[in-house]
């Protein structure tokens, strides 16, 4: 494949965890430049601490996070931020008491000096997303889960970084929804867009990666595409995803 | 009337002060028990470069500035460690107390504990108003403290840094995921708060003479004022505390006797938090409730 390349995102040894334990232990994973990744795993399988890890909101125990070939780990989050990774986090964490609109220019914090490449993000968030135009000024607060989704996922592609993450954007949407979120996520894969997506929903993570990771109890265990889990790699998922 | 008028005036100082302790707060969670210190270093330096002879505005400056350092040498000394180690420890209670005994005792060591000159500034005008009258120093307070209200809102509402702040209000982690530097936001915030208190000071320096325990008592009226108005929630709401404060103070002194502002304040602010236990101006206070449209049956 692309091993010869420095990849967008390559995490070796990663193990981190919360107090006196690692939740998260050994973890490898890469993706490529212009790829899309999947990290599948049941509840409490360390998903969301890994990509955490890579956004500098849990402190890396031990390892090494690569962001185009630059190691991150031990870097605060506000500086990985600058236009080396963004996160679309668990839980979607708007600035609720904030406009849609300087929801979406929080997030282009370290462009604020180019203001004219704000403006164009901003609209090509507007065009990916066109309900959030709409609904530029209303509180978001005010917005429905699903539109409150869209912010997020607004908000981290205004910081136009080197990889987008993903925390389970599909969670608790109506299907109406979940449709729309990941329409927009094949268009950022179409536009070049490198990603790593954590997911419960394999038909999520199948329609938008090229590659899917799984993960129980902190650790890696398999790594499919969506080919073969279509040629019987989904009973294997199942039982992992329990 | 009158003693609606000097509440209102002296409410301005305690509101200024309360707005310091509450912009501390929104950005941190946590409350500086040094503000009133601050606030007393800069009246203590003002008063005496002044009597050295340094013209009053240079002195006044320089007292700003100092409380300024020393606000952010409180975040950095006495919060900022102990929020590093358990953000949700409450450590700073004790911490930022220690921060202000040590002002407080360094400042009479200095100083010697009695009361000095403070420049006369605007006390000597006499401002009528209807049957009332105040001095220019108690105008100046009221005009101040309405100005700096509404360039606080303005600036938090309106220009980035302040939406900065917002955020890292809200969600201290995710403003970090967007870049911000939490640290710097917090610093920033420390010194605003101390250029509050600061001019409080300023403003009611020529009235109290400059004393180093002046810091406990306006702390504690600031505090009480914050309290009351709900500025834990948000930091306007501190500065009507404190107009509410003043107002009730004054016409305990005016209504009952002239010591009764010894303790009227402190049966307000319980009897308030009966009733809205997050202060008068909070989201859930049944006052706020009135002002807003029934919510929708769903
Ligand atoms: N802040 C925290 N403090 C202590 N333990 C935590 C914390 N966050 C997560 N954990 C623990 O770490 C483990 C992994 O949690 P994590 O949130 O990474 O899982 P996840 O795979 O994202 O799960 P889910 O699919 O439910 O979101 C769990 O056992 C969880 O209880
Ligand atoms: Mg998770």
């Amino acid at each position: 494949m692309m091993s010869n390349e420095t990849p967008i995102l390559e995490v070796s040894n990663l193990s981190t965890g919360y107090g006196r334990f690692d939740v998260v232990r050994d973890v490898q994973l890469r993706v490529g430049t212009g790829e899309a990744v999947a990290l599948l795993g049941p509840n409490g399988a360390g998903k969301t601490t890994v990509l955490n890890a890579i956004m500098g909101l849990v402190k890396v125990r031990k390892g090494q996070i690569f962001i185009s070939g630059k190691n991150m780990a031990g870097l605060p989050a506000h500086r990985i931020a600058r236009g080396h990774a963004a996160i679309a986090p668990e839980g979607r964490r708007l600035f609720l008491d904030q406009s849609v609109e300087d929801n979406l220019i929080l997030g282009a914090l370290h462009l604020r000096r180019d203001q004219d490449r704000v403006r164009k993000l901003l609209d090509s968030v507007y065009e990916l997303f066109p309900v959030l135009r709409k609904y530029r000024d209303r509180q978001s607060t005010y917005l429905s889960g699903g539109e409150q989704q869209m912010v997020a996922i607004g908000r981290m592609l205004m910081a136009d970084p080197e990889i987008l993450l993903l925390d389970e954007p599909s969670v608790a949407l109506s299907p109406v929804a979940v449709e729309i979120v990941v329409k927009a996520l094949m268009e950022l894969r179409r536009r070049g867009a490198s990603l790593l997506l954590v997911e419960q929903r394999i038909d999520v993570a199948v329609r938008v990666c090229s590659r899917l990771y799984v993960m129980t109890h902190g650790e890696i265990v398999d790594e499919m595409t969506p080919e073969q889990v279509n040629q019987g790699g989904m009973s294997i998922l199942n039982k992992y995803l329990g | 009337m009158q003693f609606i008028l000097s509440g209102i005036a002296i409410g301005s100082i305690y509101g200024l002060i309360a707005m310091a302790l509450a912009i501390t707060f929104y950005v941190t969670r946590t409350i500086n028990f040094a503000q009133g210190q601050l606030m007393m270093v800069t009246v203590m330096l003002t008063a005496m470069l002044s009597a050295a002879g340094t013209p009053v505005w240079l002195a006044m400056i320089i007292g700003l500035v100092s409380s300024c350092i020393l606000g952010v040498l409180s975040y950095l000394i006495a919060i900022r460690p102990i929020l590093q180690v358990n953000r949700f420890s409450f450590g700073w209670l004790v911490s930022t107390l220690g921060f202000a005994v040590i002002l407080e005792n360094g400042a009479a060591l200095i100083w010697g504990p009695t009361s000095r000159s403070f420049p006369q500034m605007l006390i000597s005008y006499r401002v009528p108003i209807g049957n009332a009258v105040l001095n220019g120093q108690q105008v100046l307070a009221i005009v101040v403290a309405i100005v700096l209200t509404i360039a606080f809102e303005v600036v938090r509402r309106r220009t980035f840094f302040g939406k900065l702040g917002m955020a890292t209000a809200v969600d201290p982690d995710m403003a970090e995921a967007i870049g911000a530097n939490t640290t710097v936001v917090a610093i920033v915030a420390f010194i605003v708060s101390a250029l509050f208190a600061g001019i409080a000071g300023l403003l009611v320096g020529p009235t109290t003479f400059a004393n180093p325990y002046l810091g406990s008592t306006f702390g504690t009226f600031g505090f009480i004022a914050m309290m009351i108005g709900g500025g834990t929630e948000k930091p306007v709401a501190a500065m009507f505390g404190g107009l509410i404060l003043g107002v009730c103070a004054e016409g305990a002194n005016a209504l009952i006797n002239s010591q009764a502002s010894d303790w009227f304040p402190f049966l307000v602010l319980v009897i308030i938090l009966i009733i809205s236990p997050r202060g008068l101006f909070s989201s859930s206070s049944p006052l706020m409730r009135l002002r807003r449209p029934p919510a929708a049956k769903a």
